[in-house]
């Protein structure tokens, strides 16, 4: 049977909200292809989502105009429960999606729900954990998985359900870049497989674009682009809206008319239309830190949860001021553990911590948050107040700062973070970007010697968090020492001049970062993806382009001379 | 400190948790009819003998141990201030004012209370140690399943039977109940009232919880552990951010806690919201009256031992009271002194 999607003049305004999420939506998606939907930050594609699945109009309240249909069915005349049959969801936040209490049981849920004979259900439950390949996990918790595994698991239980129609909302966002892969793959290999409709949502597109028959570029509620992978690339960028992968892009500039979406398929087409020459006298821009001070230091830092269970495992290393220091390695190999350390929420089992001078073993958190700012992933968890006005006086007052130093340390931390105009806003009223700004300003407002930033790029678009970078690195250029944990590879080697890798606890790099993308082994062996870019330069750097180029400018330039010569 | 589920597999662990909620009824109605420190300490020690086979010792006895001063100070009152009209008086604890006479039945029945109250503890210690929280709710959650004709007759002749013991003062005296005099009719009468009720009882309990209301329960015993580990990390960031969490100053604590608890509530809301949105859309109001369940709880050979032991306990202890034997080792002592 057909399960066709079809949108006829959809538009939908969220109550409470002016602006429309969604404006004259016209869209059918057949059974059976695969559609990515991209575009920036609050363009409607979750609310595109939503209403595939019933959720609008059902559950979010507001109003909507035209009709969506699955299949026979009108969304508006059927509950989203009876939809959930057909249409599977998944979101980007996989934690927030548990909501039992072992991965079994997680899994056999929407069967359970719709009413599927106990014996079925054990199959379906055994098939979707093979699927996802988690079999094995049957009576874990949850929420002790790492990032990958709980987006398997969310998926697992949607597979189990059997829908038509597969509808995931960002489902990469909160994963390392292995995680990626494997998530990417298994769900477009269910969906070819089994014939199923699949519909994804996702910024980066260098991973997904090969896999997608289409591909839908959303802004301000609209879509804008509709059309196959390759109509939509040749149709080029839209400023601010949509930024086709850097190897296109490249192709474009040396006139390549094939689309080659990796790396290496644009060495090959490089190959077939030129006779590239060979650089010369290519001098690697080489960003030089002149030693200073150190200001934190960790000698033989070794830390463990329970006994016997190491998460940290002989750590020494010394940061010195103005340094910008990139901390990365996978899903669970301690870097937000170390990081903790650096203010005193965890104290070393063995060794010392040491942090402008002070031992983080005698100084109270309060007293080292003078020093050392702290951001962390969630901004949730860190904002204190109702609206952006207290929430960063909130610390002035803890630091006992003179009142008149608020406005004028507000006014600056603000501007940092370009938010000025959002002083007298509501908490409640910021996207999560926004959120992420302004707790980083909140912090700012402190003026802290050091800046420690847990993951500042989390479901932002490829563009923001471009933005969060630069705002950091305006910081560190100001003289602020800056310790990053990432998982993008490209941000940190185009900001940070320092790499730091851990892996299971164990410091596995600890140097310069250019360097770092030159080490192939060390980097696969920690889940740490090159950048396009580099995997490009990599190939042709017997031609002469240096091995470690990240910066799409330098990339571009040696492209045309290899081609010119 | 918190009572959690403790993985294991026990004998205690491998009982049905409807079992296990009985053991806790019996165990609390015996407590209740009896007032003998031998028997009571009798089936204390029994219960604390499962528990240590089923978790560990030391986690038990320090909790227990926790409770030992207040159900101490309990049973004190009850030594001090227990005196009936015709108690054996023994002393008096302060001699020279003739104050606070501290009698045999005071004493004896301290002893019972103080073992009471641990019972009690100790048998609500057992069931949420070696159940599963979600398996609790599950269990008690109507499932739509059809039982057999002859496992509802046992459970309402059961239940008439404690009933009916239990109401057998009732019958037994000279006055008239109901209007009858003649005591077989009267016990007649008791008889048919009870398997009424019995039989009532059991369909209000067979029943269970609406599904509704069952899953509720389980989904929000999945989230304690989740909004937990959230103010804690909620705790630390506001500790980063220079707060001191732990002020002298009383007022200031105040406020430290009102910084806690926004963003413990803006946690909080977004994961019921989550919550919602995520049962949705797996299909939770598909059509819950016809909810199937992949976990399929049956009663093994053990639960039916115990649940006959429990039965046979109770009713012991109903008999012995209703023969006014409910406290025989005070019965025991009396009788020596005189």
């Amino acid at each position: 049977m057909a399960h066709d999607i079809n949108f006829d003049q959809v538009s939908f305004t969220y109550a409470g909200s002016e602006t429309p999420a969604l404006r004259g939506i016209n869209l059918s998606i057949p059974t059976g292809e695969i559609v990515l939907i991209t575009g920036p930050a609050g363009s409607g594609k979750t609310t595109l989502c939503s209403c595939i699945n019933g959720l609008i109009p059902h559950y979010h309240e507001g109003e909507l105009a035209g009709e969506v249909t699955v299949g026979p069915y009108n969304t508006r005349k059927v509950r989203v429960g009876g939809l959930a049959s057909l249409v599977g969801m998944v979101f980007q936040d996989p934690e927030s999606q548990l909501v039992t209490n072992s991965v079994a049981d997680e899994v056999a849920f929407g069967p359970e729900n719709l009413g599927i004979p106990r014996g079925e259900i054990n199959q379906r439950v055994e098939q979707a954990l093979k699927a996802t390949r988690m079999t094995g996990y049957e009576e874990r918790e949850p929420h002790s998985l790492s990032g990958g595994e709980q987006q398997a698991c969310v998926i697992a239980a949607t597979y189990s359900m059997h829908p038509e129609v597969y509808v995931l909302d960002e489902p990469l966002a909160n994963l390392d870049p292995q995680g990626r892969k494997q998530v990417l793959e298994l769900v477009v290999k269910i969906a070819k497989e089994r014939g199923k409709t699949l519909v994804v949502v996702e910024h980066s597109l260098e991973e997904i674009l090969p896999l997608v028959d289409r591909v839908l570029v959303m802004d301000k509620g609209q879509i804008v682009r509709d059309g196959s992978v390759a109509e939509v690339l040749k149709a080029g960028d839209i400023k601010g809206v949509f930024r086709r992968p850097d190897v296109v892009r490249l192709a474009e500039s040396i006139r390549l008319e094939s689309l080659p979406m990796k790396p290496e398929d644009l060495y090959r087409e490089l190959h077939k239309k030129y006779k590239p020459g060979k650089l010369k006298n290519v001098v690697n821009q080489e960003r030089k830190n002149g030693q200073k001070k150190p200001v934190i230091q960790l000698e033989n830092v070794t830390y463990c949860y329970q006994e016997g269970v190491n998460a940290l495992f002989d750590v020494s290393l010394s940061i010195h001021e103005g340094e910008f220091v990139a901390l990365m390695g996978r899903n669970g190999s301690g870097k937000t553990t170390l990081v903790s350390h650096l203010i005193g929420l965890i104290q070393p089992s063995q060794g010392k911590v040491t942090v402008v001078g002070y031992d983080t073993r005698e100084t109270p958190t309060h007293e080292l948050a003078h020093y050392v700012g702290f951001c962390f992933q969630n901004p949730n968890h860190q904002i204190v107040s109702f609206n952006v006005r207290e929430e960063m006086t909130f610390g002035l007052k803890a630091h006992n700062i003179p009142a008149e130093e608020y406005e004028s340390r507000i006014q600056d931390a603000l501007e940092i973070v370009n938010m000025q105009d959002f002083l007298g806003a509501e908490i409640f009223d910021l996207g999560k970007g926004q959120k992420q700004r302004i707790a980083l300003a909140s912090v700012l407002t402190l003026k802290p010697r050091i800046l420690v930033i847990d993951e500042p790029t989390t479901g932002q678009d490829p563009e923001m968090a471009h933005e969060i970078f630069k705002i950091i690195k305006k910081l560190n250029d100001e003289g602020t020492t800056v310790l990053c944990i990432t998982h993008n590879v490209e941000l940190a080697a185009l900001f940070a001049t320092r790499a730091i890798v851990l892996n299971r606890g164990h410091l596995a790099y600890d140097g310069p970062i250019n360097e770092l993308l030159l080490a192939e082994d060390l980097m696969k062996a920690n889940s740490l993806e090159l950048p396009d870019i580099t995997k490009l330069a990599k190939q042709l750097s017997p031609l002469g382009v240096p091995a470690n180029t990240v910066k799409f400018a330098h990339m571009k330039n040696y492209l045309e001379a290899l081609v010119e010569v | 400190m918190a009572i959690e589920y403790q993985k294991g597999k026990s004998f205690m662990h491998s009982l049905d948790a409807r079992t296990k909620l009985l053991m806790f009824i019996g165990a609390t109605v015996t407590a209740m009819v009896i007032i003998d420190p031998i028997l009571m300490g009798i089936l204390f020690i029994s219960l604390y003998l499962l528990g240590t086979k089923a978790v560990d010792k030391k986690m038990l006895n320090s909790n227990l141990r926790v409770l030992v001063v207040i159900f101490l100070t309990f049973s004190m009152f009850q030594v001090l201030f227990f005196t009936p009209k015709d108690s054996h008086f023994l002393f008096y604890l302060i001699p020279w004012k003739q104050w606070v006479p501290v009698t045999i039945q005071g004493l004896v029945r301290g002893v019972a209370v103080f073992f009471r109250f641990f019972i009690v503890v100790l048998s609500v210690h057992l069931m949420l140690y070696t159940t599963p929280p979600v398996e609790l709710a599950l269990t008690i959650t109507e499932r739509g399943q059809q039982r057999k004709s002859l496992e509802v007759a046992g459970m309402v002749l059961a239940l008439a039977t404690l009933f009916f013991t239990s109401s057998m003062p009732m019958a037994m005296n000279e006055s008239a109940f109901l209007g009858l005099t003649n005591p077989v009719l009267k016990f007649a009468a008791l008889a048919a009232g009870s398997l009424i009720a019995a039989a009532l009882t059991q369909k209000v309990l067979a029943r269970g919880l609406p599904p509704e209301m069952g899953l509720a329960l389980t989904l929000g015993f999945a989230t304690v552990g989740i909004l937990s580990k959230q103010t804690q990390q909620i705790t630390n960031a506001q500790k980063a951010r220079g707060y001191d969490i732990q002020p002298k100053n009383l007022i200031k604590r105040v406020q430290v806690l009102t910084a806690l608890l926004i963003p413990i509530f803006l946690a909080t809301l977004e994961r019921s919201q989550d919550i919602s949105i995520a049962i949705l859309s797996r299909g939770f109001d598909y059509n819950i009256g016809a909810r199937t369940y992949r976990r399929e709880f049956t009663f093994h050979r053990d639960d039916f031992i115990v649940i006959g032991v429990i039965f046979v306990l109770i009713l012991l202890g109903l008999t012995l009271k209703n023969l006014g034997l409910s406290s025989p080792t005070e019965n025991f002592i009396l009788s020596l002194v005189q």
